[in-house]
Formats: structure tokens, C-alpha cells, sequence
């Protein structure tokens, strides 16, 4: 079957053990107000375009096959194409499940050699599962991480899972109201699929994307901590400082960046509350 | 680093204190004028401009410093005039500036044996060269031993003004050298500045380092071993050394500021298997990362026995944004020498020259940038026949015949170089004394290095052709032709297909790299077996020097989608615009050629964002790349942590960046300092991020 994929990047340092390529699949089911990926929220493709050094040679508009409207746009490509600075792209490319399966077993030598594999990311890869699970049953012999949110069906989460030689999941926020609140939903299914994995035998990482004042508090790092209690196979928690440039890509999406916390703020990213507790943590 | 070194710093590096004692610019041909009124010839010219250097400079000896010697004259005298040279330039083939240059001199033939010893040998092979009755060569012998009186004398004024100043320890090392050898490490590195300062005043110039950790380890050793230095005293030893390639640099002459040739090998595969890496080729680094200054310029020779952390050492110092270490590839390098003909233990003391050419220390009077073959220029003089060839093949062919042609032109214009002599470059270069015979006459290696440019705009060019035109049949040939007459004007679609849908070099897309990989052949071949003037042979290289602003600049647009003028990219690297999946896709692309055919030197280089260095871990990944690149075969590596913004910030604002250093070529220098045009250039580079 065909999946959709926003990226590839290799010589991935930061994505699992080793030296990886990672694989980012379109469509997320969260609204985190903080996304840094926004073009990997969308299912389908989508046109980004970086208008900041833009003629205005009106080669897009005359090409267009909906007058140039945006509201109307399908991501066609009819403009990349003619873009005279190449200023236009398409997030999204279709990928059939055996051809992308093919393009990483040729690096996987290389790969492995550096201690690494390839790693899943997104949007949110569970998103498209059934492309997820064909690929991985293609690659042989691949070393294969994934980065989740963990927001999926608990079936989904652990078919997956299972295929997996590496997980690094969210735990954005405890409280799940807040978490409702600032992604859009609230974290049942995460927290349910996090009682699985820490059984599941499988090394795994858990990522804090630190907010100002969303989830960087005390109360909220202490809860996590306890959750992650005696979880043989967790790595460490690391935790990730809110970037200011996250809101960049949203303006080449044709949106705004309303990000509701304030950005300015530095995040507390004080890891005593797991120490304490005895569990690693690193700030990336 | 110490508070005396940060005061070092502080003095001749942040505050450039020490340009107070530059004496009033001579005029650069008054000497030559007095020469040629004189009559005097040119040999004895080169000697006596040394001389006359040396007496009109100023001894300047700082209290606390250990290493002295300073340039108090800016400019260094001609020893032709304008008229004179006119005329040679008729006559001869000059390369560059006319002197010899980007040779690496034989330190240690002064430096382990002292003046004294020198000029008894030389004594003895005057009576030999008397018995021979060869009148000239006694002279030339006779000149040589002026020129190390002249040194003496000079290096005495010195002794004495150390002791003026109370500064024991400079007074105390020039008692011992460069008389007789020296009996410290110390010592040894006072020897070293004193003989480099003397080329640098003699217009030789890119006086590159080489095997450093090689020739001054017997020093080093001996004081750790007598237990005369710590390991942290013979760090700020270094570095102190170190900071003195920056104090006069700025008057080098070079194509920009920082194009000096201050290149520094370290490491290296020695003839019997083991690997030359010691103690002091680590203090090197060290030295370097803490100093972050863009001299001495450090390469790495690599080869399968390097360890990991060498390569993450080398990694550190590519983080801190100065453009090097360059990595070599033994295992590539040094097949490539021998199978140019170098015996094979010259082979393996190789080093790189100004930028990452291959020389041989010692016997090597190799020019490694005689000239450079535009590859992309081949493509375009074929275009206007590319509606009458039926099969992709005959459009090839025609590039083919275009190269061998251009090649055979090049090496017709390098016949009958002359250079002026060199006699204290022939001090330390192998037989001179023996040959009485000066180096810029030639050595046992006389071989002429071209460099190939825009290879990847080249290589998009046919494959765009060869898919687009022939394959797909997408594009009629005779519209490619008139849109690139036109400069593209009306044919803006077929511009942006060209540019971003065709196939493109490094992504490890076979349609492509295989006619990359043909191209270098036909370079390699048509060099093959045809000799230059001076009996030595011509190397081809992936090299491009600043020669990817001179070929594009007013060359037509191309296939490739490229515009009429763009620049190419520069060394051994994918187009400007091209775009590339990633880094492995990369060095997949740029290790399929057969690079010891072509190996005179030419990086690919690599720009990452300064993000993908952020931790330890990342550091060491990054490393990684570094030595996959040479499993995969590549020859010549260097990675830049690049941030644009940054650069884009400097550009307004240079006063808050002085030290943002960057990589232009071949060599690194301070991105406020570099013309626009190279800034600009730099900044369009690809860059990877995390």
C-alpha cells in the first residue's frame, strides 16, 4: 500500500542509538499548541511555501488550476514546478510501501556499521499503521526505532510496538485536562500504552517537550517520575527546552502560530524530581 | 590555556599591539631598481635580497614571551623590476607570483643539525664541486653559506636584544641556535619560527608546515622524558608557537586574507603498517581547539588504523566553526603517489600543500595548481551540436574530444616555467647542497597538478540530457540549446525543470554519478603519460581553488537549469542549487569516482548546522560520517559547522563578528575579512541540519 512521508532525514544523530535515517509520516491525531512539524499534522499533502524572497513573477498564479485561491489549493504542484526560485514545495510525498522499504535497506549497511538503523517519526507514525507494518516487515535485518506520542489504539500501539526495537515516546503533560487543553486531546490512550510498553521488555526513551508553564512545574515532572518508577527498560527521560523557533514552518503553511503560552518565558527544566527517583535524565 | 596565553592573545591577536613596531612600507621595487642599475644577475639577486631584508629588520623581544621574532617590515622587496619581469613574462612561463611556493620545506636538514654543522657540509662540497672544476656551483655553494652567516647575524641581534630586555629565556635559546642544534623542545620550536620567518622574508610564500608531530617529536620526547616539561607546560609551549603564525599573517601575501598555506599534517600510515599518530599530534589539536584561531591549519592524515577518538578530536575542532581539520585518506593517497611514480617511501611522508594538494616534503618541487580544467565548460562548447547528434553517446563523445583538447591546451601553456632562486628553501630541500644546484631549478619530483571545476554542474548537465533530451524525450534538443542561448529568457518552465527535477549529483542516483565518474576518467586519461617541461608528469585533482568564480564567471547558462555566470560549487561538491537527500546519499555519490586516478587534491566538503553538534553523542555520530566517507573510498574530507543566519547577521553587522571564522577553499579565514563575492558564496552552500 502507498503511505505519506513529509521527510527524510539522514545522518539523523538526535532520533535513537546510533547513526539513523528517519522517516517522518504525515497526519497526527494531537494539536500540540507547540508543534514545531505542523506540515506533519495534515493526512494529505500540502503546499509550503516560503514567500519571503518572492518577485512577485506571478508564475503560480497563471499556472494555477484554482486562480490562485488558497482556500481551494490541493497541493497539485502545478506552481512548484514553474517557481523560478523554487520557493514552493509539497509536503507530502506518496511512497509506495515496498519502494521506501527499498531506498532504506540500501543505507542499512552503513547504518548498522554505525550502531544505528532507521527510525519512524511524524506527525505521529501510528497514524498510518497498516503503512507502517508493511514496511517494517520489508526491511531486514534494520535496527527500527520509532518516535510516538502514544496516542493510538492500545491494539495499534502494541502490533507496533512489538515490531520495534526502540522506543522513544511523549509524555507531554500528566494532568489530563491540561493535556486536553494544550494537544487537543486528552492522554487516556497515552498513558494506557505507556503501562504497556514499560512491560513490554523493550528499551525505551521518554521525551518532555519542556513548556513554560504548561508542564515544566515541579508537580508535573514529580507525577511523570512516579509513573516511570521502576520501568527496567527505560533508557532515561530526556527532556526537551521549548525552542522559540518552532512557529517557524507555520507561515509557509498559509497559518498562524498562536502558540497560548508565553514564549518568552525560559523553561524550568529541573531533572532533581527523577534523580530523586533514580531515573536518568538528560537535557537535550 | 593560562593567563600568560590569554595575554598573548589578548596582545597580538584581539588588540594587534605588535603592527606598532612595523617600521615605514618600502617601496616594493626600489631594491630591483638598485639591482638592475647594478647589473646584478638573478641568482645573486635572490641571496641578496634575503640580506638586506634580514639587516633592515628590528629586533623586537616582548618580557614575558618565550618565542620571539617579529616582522617589522611590511613589505618585501622585488628582486625584478616591472620592466624585467615584462620581459621574463615574454620569455617564460611564470606561475603565480614567479617565486617558489606551496613547497614543504625539510625543516629538520637545518633544525637536527645547527648552522655550524651546515656550513661545514656545504664547505666540503665546495672543495668537491672545486674539483670538478664546476665554477658556478661553488658560487651558488658559496651564496648558500652567506645566507646562513646572514641568518646567524640576525638571530644574534636577537640574542642581544633579549638580553636588553631582561627576556633570559628568548636570549638563552638564541646562544644555542640556530648555531648548533637544539637541546629543548623549546629550543627546537624558537628554531622553527626563526627558519619560517626567514622564508616568509625571502617572498617565499604558502611555507606550508607538514609532518610537524613527525619531525619535533625527538624534541618533545626528550624534555617529557627528562622530566624538563609537563604535558600542560609543552601545551602552552604550543600554543604560544601556535599564536605566532598569526602575528605577521595578515602582511602573507595570498588570493585572500588567510590564504597563507600554514598547513599542519598530523598523523599518518607509516611504511611498516602502524600509524604515525603520537602524543604530540594530539597536543597539536588540543592546542588548536583551545585557541580557535584559523593558524596553523590542521590536517589529519586518516587510514584504518585511526581510532574513533581521533576522529571525535577532529570533530570538536570542526564544531568550534574553523574550517578544519581537513581529513586525507592514506589508503587512497598514497596508491595514487605511487602509482604517479613516487618511490614508495616518499609516497607515505606525504602532506598537503596551501590547501589540500598532495606534496612530498623534501623532494618535491611539484606546482599543484599549474592550472584547471573547466569540465563544465567542456559541456557548453559542445551545446551547439547537440541538435545534430542522434544518441545520447555522440553528444558525449564530443565533450570527450572537447576535454582532451582543452587538457592538451593547458599543458602547452605551463612549458618553460622559470621561478626565481631560492637558496634558503634549497637549504632545506634534499641534494641541493650536494647537486649545487638551486630548488627552484627543480627536485626529484617536477610534476604539474591540475584542477577540475564545476564537475557537479557538469555531470547534472549530461545527465539532464541524457534523460531529459534523449531518454524521456521530453525535451526537443534544439529548444535546450535556444533557452540557454537565451539565458533561459521565455523559457522559465524548462529552466525550473532543468534546475530542480532532473537528476542531480549527491544523491546517490547511478544516472548521474556514473557520468561524473566518466568525466574524471577522460580527465585522468587524457593526462595520462604526457610529460611537462621538467621532465615530471601532470596529476589530475577534484580541486577547484577560487577557479569556481573564474570559470563561471561569464560562462553561458547550462542544462543543469544553471543561469549564465552562476558560480559553480566549489572542490568536490554538489551544485549550488542541487537538491541533496542527505548526507549519506552524499558520500555515497562522491565515493564512486576512481579517486586515485584523480587525487592531486580536492575535497568534498561538507556543511553541517552548528545544531548537529550539540552533545558529545552527536559529536561522535558526527565523527562517524567522517570515517564511513573514507571506508566508502573517498579521498579528501572536510565538514563546516555552518549557521547561515549567523553569516547573514555578520554581513550587517560585521563589527559583532571578527571571529567568525569559515572555510573558503582551501583555507580558512575570517568570513568579515573575505570580498563579498566569497561570503556570498558561502552562504549559498547547502547546509544540513539535525
Amino acid at each position: 500500500m502507498k503511505g505519506l512521508v513529509f521527510d527524510i532525514k539522514e545522518w539523523a544523530v538526535f532520533d535513537g542509538p546510533g547513526v539513523r535515517t528517519t522517516v517522518f509520516l504525515k497526519g497526527c491525531p494531537l494539536r500540540c499548541a507547540w508543534c514545531h512539524n505542523p506540515e506533519g499534522i495534515s493526512p494529505k499533502p500540502q503546499l509550503l511555501v516560503s514567500d519571503a524572497s518572492c518577485i512577485h513573477c506571478h508564475a503560480c498564479e497563471q499556472v494555477c488550476p484554482h486562480e490562485a485561491n488558497p482556500v481551494q489549493c490541493t497541493a497539485c504542484g502545478a506552481c512548484v514546478a514553474v517557481c523560478p526560485l523554487h520557493l514552493r514545495n509539497i509536503a507530502g510525498t506518496w511512497y509506495e510501501a515496498k519502494d521506501l522499504a527499498s531506498l532504506l535497506q540500501k543505507q542499512a549497511r552503513v547504518l548498522k556499521a554505525n550502531g544505528g538503523g532507521v527510525t519512524f517519526s511524524g506527525g505521529e507514525p501510528l497514524y498510518q499503521h497498516m503503512f507502517l507494518k508493511e514496511v517494517i516487515g520489508y526491511l531486514d535485518g534494520v535496527h527500527i526505532a520509532i518516535e510516538t506520542s502514544g496516542h493510538a489504539q492500545p491494539k495499534v500501539f502494541q502490533d507496533i510496538i512489538s515490531l520495534c526495537d526502540y522506543i522513544l515516546m511523549d509524555l507531554k503533560v500528566m494532568d489530563a485536562q491540561i493535556h486536553q487543553q494544550y494537544c487537543g486531546q486528552d492522554n487516556h490512550l497515552i498513558l494506557k500504552n505507556l503501562t504497556f510498553l514499560k512491560q513490554s521488555g523493550k528499551p525505551f526513551v521518554i521525551r518532555i517537550p519542556v513548556i513554560p508553564q504548561v508542564n515544566d512545574t515541579l508537580e508535573n515532572f514529580e507525577k511523570t517520575a512516579q509513573v516511570l518508577e521502576g520501568a527496567k527498560t527505560l533508557q532515561y527521560v530526556e527532556l526537551l527546552p521549548y525552542q522559540k523557533v518552532a512557529g517557524a514552518k507555520y507561515q509557509m503553511l498559509g497559518q498562524h502560530y498562536r502558540p497560548g503560552f508565553d514564549e518568552e518565558r525560559k523553561p524550568n527544566v529541573d531533572p532533581t524530581a527523577f534523580e530523586r527517583l533514580g531515573i536518568p535524565c538528560r537535557i537535550l | 590555556m593560562n593567563t600568560h596565553i590569554q595575554n598573548l592573545l589578548q596582545f597580538f591577536i584581539v588588540d594587534k599591539k605588535h603592527t606598532e613596531y612595523r617600521q615605514k612600507p618600502i617601496d616594493a621595487y626600489s631594491l630591483a631598481q638598485e639591482f638592475a642599475t647594478q647589473g646584478k644577475d638573478y641568482v645573486e639577486r635572490a641571496e641578496q635580497r634575503l640580506l638586506w631584508m634580514l639587516s633592515h629588520e628590528q629586533p623586537v623581544v616582548f618580557k614575558d614571551e618565550k618565542i620571539a621574532i617579529l616582522r617589522t617590515m611590511p613589505v618585501i622587496a622585488e628582486i625584478h623590476t616591472e620592466q624585467e619581469m615584462a620581459v621574463l613574462k615574454q620569455e617564460y612561463h611564470i606561475h603565480e607570483l614567479g617565486k617558489v611556493c606551496n613547497v614543504n620545506p625539510g625543516y629538520s636538514l637545518l633544525l637536527d643539525v645547527g648552522f655550524e654543522q651546515k656550513t661545514d657540509e656545504i664547505s666540503k662540497a665546495i672543495l668537491l664541486h672545486q674539483t670538478k672544476g664546476d665554477e658556478d656551483g661553488v658560487l651558488y655553494l658559496q651564496s648558500l653559506q652567506r645566507v646562513l652567516d646572514a641568518i646567524q647575524q640576525f638571530a644574534d641581534r636577537y640574542r642581544a636584544e633579549a638580553e636588553r630586555v631582561g627576556n633570559t629565556v628568548v636570549a638563552e635559546s638564541f646562544t644555542q641556535i640556530p648555531r648548533r642544534k637544539p637541546k629543548t623542545f623549546l629550543q627546537a620550536l624558537q628554531f622553527f619560527r626563526l627558519l619560517h620567518f626567514c622564508l616568509w622574508e625571502s617572498y617565499n610564500y604558502h611555507n606550508t608546515i607538514g609532518r610537524f608531530d613527525q619531525y619535533m617529536i625527538p624534541y618533545f620526547q626528550h624534555d617529557m622524558e627528562m622530566g624538563l616539561l609537563t604535558r600542560t607546560e609543552a601545551l602552552h609551549l604550543l600554543e604560544e608557537f601556535f599564536i605566532g603564525f598569526n602575528k605577521d599573517s595578515d602582511l602573507y601575501p595570498g588570493m585572500q586574507q588567510g590564504d597563507n598555506g600554514q598547513s599542519m599534517v598530523l598523523g599518518g600510515l607509516n611504511e611498516d603498517g602502524s600509524d604515525a599518530f603520537n602524543d604530540l599530534s594530539r597536543l597539536c589539536m588540543e592546542a588548536s581547539l583551545e585557541l580557535h584561531l584559523i593558524d596553523p591549519k590542521i590536517n589529519l592524515r586518516v587510514n584504518s588504523k585511526t581510532t574513533d577518538d581521533v576522529y571525535a578530536l577532529g570533530t570538536q575542532m570542526t564544531k568550534q566553526g574553523m574550517g578544519f581539520p581537513q581529513y586525507t585518506n592514506d589508503e587512497i593517497a598514497i596508491p595514487a603517489l605511487i602509482r604517479w611514480g613516487y618511490a614508495e617511501q616518499d609516497a607515505y611522508q606525504y602532506v598537503v600543500a596551501a590547501c589540500w594538494e598532495l606534496i612530498i616534503p623534501r623532494v618535491a618541487m611539484d606546482i599543484v595548481n599549474v592550472d584547471g580544467l573547466s569540465f563544465l565548460g567542456c559541456v557548453v562548447d559542445a551545446l551547439p551540436s547537440l541538435p545534430d547528434c542522434l544518441h545520447y553517446d555522440d553528444f558525449a563523445d564530443l565533450v570527450r574530444s572537447i576535454l582532451e583538447h582543452k587538457v592538451t591546451e593547458i599543458c602547452a601553456k605551463t612549458a618553460n616555467v622559470t621561478m626565481e632562486y631560492a637558496p634558503l628553501l634549497s637549504l632545506m630541500m634534499d641534494g641541493c647542497i650536494s647537486s649545487a644546484r638551486d630548488i627552484s631549478l627543480g627536485a626529484t619530483y617536477n610534476n604539474y597538478g591540475i584542477h577540475g571545476t564545476g564537475l557537479s554542474s557538469a555531470a547534472d548537465s549530461l545527465a539532464a540530457i541524457k534523460t531529459l533530451v534523449f531518454e524521456q524525450k521530453r525535451i526537443d534538443a534544439k529548444t535546450l540549446v535556444c533557452a540557454l542561448e537565451a539565458n533561459w529568457e521565455d523559457y522559465e518552465d524548462l529552466r525550473a525543470l532543468m534546475r530542480f527535477d532532473a537528476p542531480k549529483m549527491g544523491n546517490d542516483d547511478d544516472r548521474v554519478d556514473s557520468i561524473a565518474t566518466q568525466l574524471l576518467d577522460w580527465f585522468a586519461d587524457s593526462l595520462e603519460g604526457k610529460k611537462n617541461d621538467r621532465g615530471g608528469i601532470f596529476r589530475a585533482g577534484t580541486g577547484s581553488a577560487m577557479y569556481y568564480l573564474w570559470h563561471a564567471n561569464g560562462l553561458g547558462a547550462t542544462p543543469d537549469g544553471r543561469d549564465c555566470g552562476e558560480a559553480f560549487s566549489c572542490n568536490f561538491s554538489p551544485s549550488l542549487f542541487a537538491k541533496v537527500r542527505g548526507p549519506l546519499s552524499l558520500i555515497s555519490s562522491f565515493s564512486k569516482a576512481n579517486l586515485i586516478r584523480v587525487a592531486n587534491g580536492g575535497p568534498l566538503t561538507i556543511e553541517l548546522h552548528d545544531t548537529m553538534f550539540r552533545n558529545q553523542e552527536s559529536i561522535e555520530k558526527v565523527a562517524a560520517m567522517v570515517k564511513t566517507y573514507m571506508q566508502m573510498g573517498g579521498m579528501q574530507l572536510q565538514l563546516n559547522a555552518v549557521n547561515r543566519e549567523k553569516m547573514l547577521d555578520a554581513q550587517k553587522h560585521p563589527e559583532k563578528y571578527r571571529n567568525l571564522i569559515v572555510r573558503v577553499w582551501g583555507w580558512s579565514g575570517y568570513f568579515v575579512e573575505l570580498d563579498k563575492v566569497y561570503q556570498d558564496h558561502i552562504i549559498s552552500r547547502m547546509e544540513f541540519s539535525l
